[in-house]
């Protein structure tokens, strides 16, 4: 009597447990579905920008503006994307815009491993100073910069040259990039380099054999940053960049906007034809990004 | 005796390749960005003037001229110097509010377990890689007020239409949502401290009962705040800088409603030539920045919660 009682309570006693699994799992299942249900929805309200832009390109001016308006093009006019290179030369500003951040992201990445590697791993002194000072010019703001550094390169002759532009990229490639290449080699066991250093390998030949393959995320990282930067980096361009051989891909949309407000289709299509390259390198080093920042452990 | 000069040969050593490899960051920290910063204040006290550099130009030499240019910025009508500081503050304090809650929002939520992450995470960074001009017209031509999408969607959810851009009550709040939109960076950094909190808090708080709002408001939130610190200063520091919006569509209007502080600095400095009073603007901007930074430098250790026991590297 006592022990099949026991044994009832027993058995009920797993029912429910049982059962409060099931119901929390349940429960995780909802949660999950909510959100990713939100998570798609966001996501299409984020690309809905980008879609107008794609969808106006494909139409022509009248149907741009038809009320309501169309989501989707009744013709998809890809006649739009031949634009006279009179109006929008799009070759020509990829070109120069490439020309300016090719250099800038080689430059700047190989500078900034340099100078995080002797942060992160070698002793000197006054490493703490130099370090902080590096750190704190994070918060510096680059427009206090301009006048100055205008009044430097103007008096050397270099306005309309790309060189204003890209030789501050020989010097380390920004503070937060250094830092983080610091970051990311701090992760990496310095086992790793003693084995080098056993071996007879120099400082140079560590960082060259052994650090660099291993922190390749936070140089993807990195140099995808440097890339983005140099980009979007409209008002050092419209201050250096005069004549119309040397405009940029953003000097040239912004006189596409202000010259040509008519041809709305032509402008649309360049447009969309300029977030191109920059989805195209971002698409290559996707997968790097969140690891490379995880690893570096923003933490501190 | 010997081995210890050995080590000291070797010490050396390293010291000399530190500061060899040093040397991009020693030229960068002294003259693109420590110098120039000093410099500034001295550019802001002259009559320094583009046209100086340009040859054969006919300009007197340069003047040192007090701090008449600070005098002129603040008092002269068509430069309106206060309404800058103004429209460049309110400007930064919504983008950078709205930006640090959206971007929490999306890492909290792309920090769960979901089919295609991965995806979902590159959607919401894109806006952030795209070229920051052709933003600005994407964005220009959604804001329209003749045919524009968002007016659309207002005038399909009830709502009245709004003139957005064309409007100098509307424009700082619009270019606000943009900021938002293109703030992608900050995601991945709220993501990757995500993946830092400790899991053994949050287990420890679901063994003592607490459900899913108060693990995110006792242990996740606290555990963010230093990365919520370094959000809020990094796009302060971005969103006071703004300039592209103005270069690229509104031109610093309508009126004088979108004339931010680096917009300014570039119509004075070189469309009217005026290096020295663009260097006055300059300064002060530097101040404006400091101050707002101070400020949240003096607030953080209020709100940063710091792990005990936390080993210090």
């Amino acid at each position: 009597m006592n022990q099949t009682a026991n044994q009832a309570a027993e058995k009920m006693k797993k029912m429910f447990f049982r059962s409060s699994i099931k119901s929390k799992r349940r429960n995780q299942k909802i949660a999950d579905a909510t959100t990713f249900v939100i998570v798609v929805i966001l996501a299409a309200l984020v690309m809905l920008p980008l879609w107008w832009i794609i969808r106006s390109s494909l139409m022509n001016s009248l149907e741009i503006f038809k009320w309501p308006p169309q989501f989707i093009p009744t013709q998809w006019l890809f006649s739009n994307y031949v634009i006279k290179p009179t109006t929008f030369d799009f070759w020509l500003y990829l070109g120069n815009t490439l020309t300016i951040s090719v250099p800038c992201v080689i430059f700047g990445t190989v500078t900034a491993v340099m100078c995080g590697y002797s942060f992160g791993r070698l002793r000197f002194g006054g490493k703490t100073f130099i370090f902080s000072l590096c750190v704190g010019s994070m918060l510096l703001p680059t427009m206090v910069t301009l006048i100055p550094l205008y009044i430097v390169w103007a008096s050397f002759g270099l306005t309309d040259t790309f060189w204003p532009l890209i030789l501050p990229y020989l010097c380390g490639g920004g503070a937060f990039n250094i830092f983080l290449i610091r970051q990311f080699i701090r992760t990496i066991p310095r086992e790793l380099d003693e084995a080098a250093t056993i071996d007879g390998a120099g400082h140079i030949r560590t960082l060259t054999s052994i650090i660099v393959p291993s922190i390749r995320p936070a140089i993807i990282v990195v140099s995808l940053l440097i890339f983005i930067t140099t980009w979007n980096d409209l008002l050092q361009q419209t201050i250096y960049i005069s004549s119309k051989e040397n405009f940029t891909m953003a000097l040239g949309l912004t006189a596409f906007m202000g010259s040509f407000k008519t041809d709305y289709s032509g402008m649309f299509a360049a447009t969309a034809l300029s977030f191109l390259p920059g989805v195209i390198v971002y698409i290559f080093g996707q997968r790097y990004f969140v690891e490379g920042i995880v690893m570096t452990g923003m933490k501190n | 005796m010997k081995s210890r000069r050995k080590r000291s040969i070797i010490a050396k050593k390293e010291q000399r390749t530190a500061y060899l490899l040093l040397i991009p960051a020693f030229l960068g920290l002294s003259f693109i960005t420590y110098l120039p910063i000093l410099a500034v204040f001295g550019i802001s006290l002259t009559d320094l003037n583009v046209g100086h550099f340009i040859q054969g130009g006919t300009l007197p030499p340069v003047n040192f001229i007090g701090l008449d240019n600070f005098v002129h910025i603040f008092e002269s009508p068509s430069v309106d110097f206060l309404n800058s500081i103004t429209v460049t503050v309110v400007f930064s304090l919504i983008a950078v509010a709205g930006s640090i809650v959206y971007s929490m929002i999306i890492a909290l939520l792309l920090n769960r377990k979901m089919p295609a992450r991965g995806f979902f995470r590159a959607i919401f960074y894109i806006p952030y890689i795209l070229p920051a001009t052709a933003v600005m017209i994407s964005w220009w031509f959604l804001f329209r007020y003749d045919g524009g999408l968002l007016n659309y969607i207002l005038v399909s959810l009830g709502l009245g239409k709004s003139y957005f851009l064309s409007s100098a009550d509307t424009a700082i709040p619009s270019l606000a949502l943009i900021a938002v939109w293109t703030s992608g960076n900050l995601i991945v950094i709220f993501m990757a401290g995500l993946q830092n909190v400790p899991r053994v808090y949050h287990e420890a708080a679901e063994i003592d009962g607490a459900n899913a709002w108060q693990r995110f408001w006792n242990v996740t939130i606290p555990c963010m705040t230093p990365i919520i610190f370094y959000n809020l200063l990094m796009s302060l520091v971005v969103n006071l800088q703004v300039v592209v919006p103005a270069l690229a569509v509104t031109k610093g209007g309508p009126g004088k409603s979108t004339m931010f502080m680096t917009y300014l600095m570039y119509q004075i400095g070189f469309r009217g030539r005026q290096l020295g009073q663009a260097g006055a603007i300059a300064f002060v901007f530097f101040i404006v920045a400091a101050i707002l930074a101070g400020i949240l430098f003096a607030t953080s250790k209020k709100w940063i919660f710091n792990e005990a026991g936390d080993d210090k590297k």
